[in-house]
C-alpha cells in the first residue's frame, strides 16, 4: 500500500488531510490564550504543536494542548462527547 | 512439524498451516507459499528440506531474506537459435520489489507493534485510547448488550 494514503486513513492522496484555517493561529501561538472552536473534523497539523485549543464537545468547550504526537489525529478526539453513567442516588444533582 | 515454535500440522496443507502464524492470513500464506515454490496442494509432510529451511530462514527476518531472481520472459519476436545456446540476458534495473513480503511482520514484532498503537493513542489521551482502559470497544459498536471481546481484552495493556 501506498505510504501516503495509509497516512490519510484512506483519504484521496491529492486531496490532502481535512483542516480549517484559524487566521488567529500565529497570534494565539505567541500570546498563549486558547482557540476556542467547534471544527471537531479538523486535523491536527504540525503547525498546531504548542497552540492550546478549545474544543466543542456539544455541550462545553474543552481545553487541549497540542503536543508533537498529537499531529495527524483530529481535535475532536480529544474532546469526549459522552458523559460517563454511574448510579445517580436522586435526580437532583 | 515446528517452525519457530509455532507448530505446523503435518496433514495439513501448507498454505493452511502457515495461518498459524499470528499475522499471517490466507493472502500472505499464499504469497510466501508462491516466493518458495511450494505448490497449491502440497501438504507440510511433502515439503522437501530446502524448502522447509528456507521458510525458516524467510519467517525469522522477513526484511533481510534476499528478494526473487527476476528472469525476464523472451519477447515475442525472439527466435531461438539453432545450435548456439541461448543468451545470458542482462541484469534488468528495475526490479520488482515484493513489498508485502519484505514489511512483513510476525508473532511477537507484530503484537509489540499493536501494542505500541494503544500506547500512543493512550498517551496522547485520544478517543481510542480512553476507549481500549475503560475495557470497552473502540469503533462505536453497542455496549448495552454484545461487546464480549473488548471487555475481554482490551485493557490497559491489551490481550492479544
Amino acid at each position: 500500500m501506498h505510504p501516503t494514503l495509509v497516512a490519510l486513513g484512506g483519504r484521496s492522496a491529492w486531496k490532502g488531510p481535512f483542516f480549517v484555517h484559524f487566521p488567529q493561529l500565529r497570534e494565539a501561538l505567541r500570546s498563549n490564550i486558547p482557540i476556542k472552536t467547534d471544527a471537531r473534523a479538523c486535523t491536527i497539523l504540525p503547525n498546531f504543536v504548542g497552540c492550546r485549543f478549545q474544543v466543542h464537545n456539544g455541550r462545553h468547550y474543552i481545553p487541549v494542548s497540542i503536543t508533537q504526537d498529537m499531529v495527524g489525529h483530529k481535535l475532536g478526539e480529544f474532546a469526549p462527547t459522552r458523559k460517563r453513567f454511574y448510579y445517580r442516588q436522586t435526580k437532583n444533582k | 512439524m515446528h517452525i519457530l515454535g509455532v507448530l505446523l500440522p503435518e496433514n495439513q496443507l501448507a498454505r493452511h498451516a502457515l495461518q498459524n502464524f499470528f499475522g499471517v492470513g490466507p493472502m500472505i500464506a499464499a504469497r510466501i507459499c508462491a516466493r518458495m515454490a511450494i505448490h497449491d496442494r502440497c501438504k507440510v509432510r511433502e515439503l522437501t528440506q530446502s524448502q522447509t529451511t528456507s521458510l525458516t530462514a524467510f519467517l525469522s527476518s522477513p526484511s533481510t531474506y534476499p528478494e526473487a531472481k527476476h528472469v525476464p520472459l523472451a519477447s515475442l519476436k525472439f527466435k531461438a537459435p539453432a545450435a548456439k545456446p541461448l543468451p545470458t540476458p542482462a541484469p534488468t534495473t528495475n526490479e520488482r520489489k515484493d513489498t508485502l513480503l519484505k514489511s512483513l511482520k510476525i508473532e511477537t514484532e507484530l503484537k509489540k507493534e499493536i501494542k505500541e498503537n494503544i500506547a500512543h493513542q493512550r498517551m496522547i489521551g485520544s478517543y481510542v485510547g480512553r476507549r481500549h482502559m475503560a475495557h470497552l470497544p473502540v469503533r462505536g459498536q453497542r455496549t448495552k448488550s454484545n461487546a464480549a471481546i473488548a471487555k475481554r481484552l482490551n485493557r490497559i495493556e491489551r490481550h492479544l
